[in-house]
Order: structure tokens, then sequence, then C-alpha cells
């Protein structure tokens, strides 16, 4: 095949977009949630595969090919303390590192057609002073992204993702506490995984995880520590 | 991208070399910092004051720095290489965690210390640049506390119970030897508020041989700079807590 005929080359990046879709389709969602403790992330995996600590104030929440995660998750730690110990810290912004890093490296990976193509969808997560400084970034595999008040969802169907995230957003009001919105998303969990309505927990029901367990952490905002990731254990969700 | 969670061998690739030695450091050996284990934990403790020959450059230095949430590093020599060092270090022991989603063992984090060290050795030689930390580590599996000290081309020793390093440091080494030997209570069974008296006596007994050490007057609310390292982790005293166990006089 060659590819410089335009239509070829729509053709292919077409291809490679069902074909990325197609597989992913076994994964399952991810959340963060801004709340006035900090920003959750919440996932369902196997441990050490879903919500990870990416810097002083930042995370990630992923899906997709175990292998294809680990080489964006070693991709923006690198970058991340590089620049953190090339100017400082506080330089290490959620928006520079989609900018200049992340959002090229999946932009170039996806148009690379005679390559394996990266399959992940993520949200990156950066904690601010209040809740309205928080930064939540979803992010696409083929390198765009969109930045997100308050929460992201990340599915694999665009569809049900927006609807979680609406219904999410109904949910999730002023008083909502970390381990309410912890078990909100765990029931937007279970509702996409299952194909079944969104319906809010009752508050002792522990949610069907299918074998698997809940990783969750928060970036905590208050506090003079210079690192602001802490995994949460599975009773602080309540 | 290397995968192995290396932080030192990713700066030359950056075009970044690690601690750069630096020709007009300032001579720092004068100053005074020293830990020792009391009954919870290690105490790490140094005064704030920076010197060059006869002139005090600073009495608001900060000589103890918390690396990560299990590892402190107290510095004596030339403040610009010592500072570049913890910095490395701090983001080493970030990378390292982060990368290889476990933290790095105290082992490991020693040997990253010797291996700067090492690195200065053409600033060693040359009489300037030197560096003599003191490094206290809690082992993760064990959550134990140990003291280690190194010397300026990085051999490391772990030091039982206690040391120090700086120009003042001879003195206090003398007492705590003394104390460790026939003190009660020794040191290692002292509690916090004993610990904290004990360390703010000792740099006042430094200065009192030493110029370049000073600045802690707890007569006049100026206490050391100290910081713990407990089962939990680093903690900082600040000198209000300081004040209070300095008022209790629990020695």
């Amino acid at each position: 095949m060659t590819t410089d005929e335009p239509y070829r080359w729509l053709d292919a990046i077409a291809t490679r977009r069902d074909y990325i879709r197609d597989q992913l389709k076994g994964a399952t969602p991810v959340f963060a949630i801004s709340r006035p403790e900090g920003v959750l992330l919440v996932g369902v995996g196997t441990g050490q595969s879903k919500v990870f600590e990416v810097y002083d104030r930042l995370a990630l929440a992923a899906l997709g090919h175990p292998v294809d995660i680990e080489k964006i998750r070693q991709t923006v730690i690198e970058a991340a303390h590089h620049e953190g110990f090339a100017r400082s810290p506080e330089d290490v912004t959620l928006r520079r590192l989609l900018n200049f890093s992340l959002g090229p490296a999946l932009k170039t990976g996806f148009e690379q057609i005679f390559a394996a193509p990266l399959m992940v969808e993520c949200a990156f997560a950066e904690v601010g002073a209040t809740p309205a400084d928080d930064v939540l970034a979803r992010v696409n595999f083929d390198g765009t992204y969109r930045f997100e008040a308050g929460l992201a969802v990340v599915h694999t169907d665009p569809a049900d993702e927006a609807a979680a995230a609406a219904w999410l957003r109904q949910q999730v009001g002023e008083e909502t506490s970390l381990a309410e919105a912890g078990r909100l998303a765990l029931a937007a969990w279970g509702a996409l995984t299952t194909g079944k309505p969104f319906v809010a927990p009752e508050p002792a029901a522990a949610p069907a995880l299918a074998g698997r367990t809940v990783e969750a952490a928060l970036l905590e905002r208050r506090g003079n520590a210079r690192v602001r990731y802490r995994p949460l254990g599975r009773s602080e969700l309540g | 991208m290397s995968g192995d969670g290396d932080f030192l061998a990713l700066l030359p690739k950056n075009a970044f070399v690690s601690v750069p030695g630096d020709g007009r450091a300032l001579a720092m050996e004068a100053t005074t910092v020293f830990a020792f284990h009391y009954a919870d934990g290690v105490i790490v403790a140094g005064d704030h004051r920076a010197t060059a020959g006869n002139i005090v450059f600073s009495d608001r230095t900060e000589k103890i720095l918390e690396l990560d949430r299990h590892s402190l590093m107290a510095i004596a020599g030339s403040p610009s290489v010592a500072v570049e060092m913890a910095r490395t270090l701090q983001t080493a022991f970030d990378f390292y965690r982060r990368s290889q989603l476990q933290p790095m063992s105290l082992a490991a984090k020693m040997r990253a210390l010797s291996r700067l060290l090492h690195d200065n050795l053409p600033a060693t030689l040359q009489g300037f640049g030197t560096v003599a930390p003191i490094f206290a580590g809690l082992d993760p599996a064990t959550q134990r506390p140990s003291i280690f000290f190194y010397d300026p081309l990085g051999a490391q020793f772990e030091g039982v119970a206690y040391a120090g390093s700086g120009s003042g440091s001879g003195s206090i080494k003398s007492v705590l030897h003394f104390l460790e030997q026939w003190g009660r209570p020794k040191p290692v069974e002292m509690t916090l508020a004993q610990a904290v008296v004990l360390a703010n006596r000792l740099l006042m007994t430094a200065a009192e041989f030493d110029t370049a050490t000073g600045g802690v007057d707890p007569l006049r609310e100026d206490f050391a700079t100290i910081k713990l390292l407990e089962a939990g982790g680093v903690r900082s005293l600040s000198a209000a807590e300081q004040s209070a166990f300095w008022k209790e006089q629990p020695l």
C-alpha cells in the first residue's frame, strides 16, 4: 500500500482509529473527581494498573494495553522530573506537559501508520490551591485532549462516557464527601461495564467489581508537603 | 526511555551534569550537624549559621534537608555542591518511586549519595567543593531508622549510635561518646523532650569552642534546626515545640 495518495492516507487513519477502538473495548473506565480535599482518582484493576503518581501535584488514571500505559507513564514521568530538576517543581504543570511533551508524542505515534499504535485512553489531574484551580485533562489515544471542570470520565465508548460524566455531575454536589464521591464513581463503573442504568449506590452496599480491586488515590490539597499523592485504602472510600 | 528508574543516568542524556564542581564554592566545613538515636527514632540537628572565613554569611541556613518521607541529609561542606546533591537525590528518589512503583531501598539510597560524592572527587581533591554529609534513612521493610556518615570520597559508615560533621562536631561527638558510655539516661534511652534539650545544649557547647557554629540561643527562643526520623517517616520540629520542651527542662 502506498500512502502518498490522500484518500489512502485517510483510509489508513480511519482504519487505525477503528482498530484501536475495537481493541480497547474490553477495558474498564477510570475517573478523576475534584473535591475540597483534593483530586480523587478511581479505577478498578489488578493493584497497580490504573491509577499512578506522576509528579508532586500530578497523577494519571488510564485504561488500555498495560504496555502502552507504561510507555505513556514513563514518558510523562521522565519529562516532569527533567523539567522539575532543570527549573523548579512549580514549573511542572499539566498544561505544559500536555502541550509540549505528551500531546505531540501521542499524535506522532498515532500517525505512524506502519508502527503498532498506542492503545491508551487516560485522564491527568493536577491539584491546585482551590477546587477551581484544579486542572483535569481527558487525553485520547490520538493525542487530542480537552480540559474538564470538576470531573473527568475515561471510557472506551464516547457516548457512554459523556452520559456517565453528566450523571456524575448531577450526583456530586458541594456536600458530597470524598467517600461518597468514590462510591458514586464505582457505581458509574458498574453501570458502564454492565450496560445497566446509572443508579446511586446504597450507603452500605459493596460494589460488584468482578473479582478486581479498587485502585484509588488522592492528590491532597491541604498541608505543606511537597508530594501530594496518597494512595487510598478501600476503607477510605466507604 | 530507559525504564530502570535511574535519574542519574537520565541527566547526561539531557545534557545535564548532576553535580558540577563549583570552582568558587565557599568552604563551609565551618558548620555543625549531628544525629543520634533516641528512644523513638533518630534526631538530626544542626545550627543555621553559614560562614566564609570570619564573615557570617547567613544565620538562617537550612542544613537538614528532607530527601523524601523516609530519608534526611544533614550537610556539611561546600553549600553549593551539598545543596545540589540533596536536590539531585530528592529527584532521584521520587523518580524511582514513581517510575518503578516501589520505593528505593535504603541500600540503594545510600549508594546514590556515595556515587554523587565520588563523582565530586576532582573538586574534593582540589580542596574546594568538599562535602561530608550525614544521611539518616528508614528501611521500608523494617521501619528501622539508621544513621550513616560519609567521608568526602564517598565511603559510607554506619554510625551505630551517633554521627557528627562540620567544624563544631568534635566537641559534640566527645559529649555524645561520653553519654553513650556513662550517661543516665543514655541518648538512645531519651524521650523526645530530653533529646531535643540535649541537641540544643550540644549546639551551645559546640558554639563555645567553634566560632563558626552559632545562631542557637534557647534563652532568646532561638532553637536548632531539628528533624526527626521515626517509624512513620520524617517530621520537622518547630521552634514552638522545642520551646515547650526547653521549658520542661526534662534533663
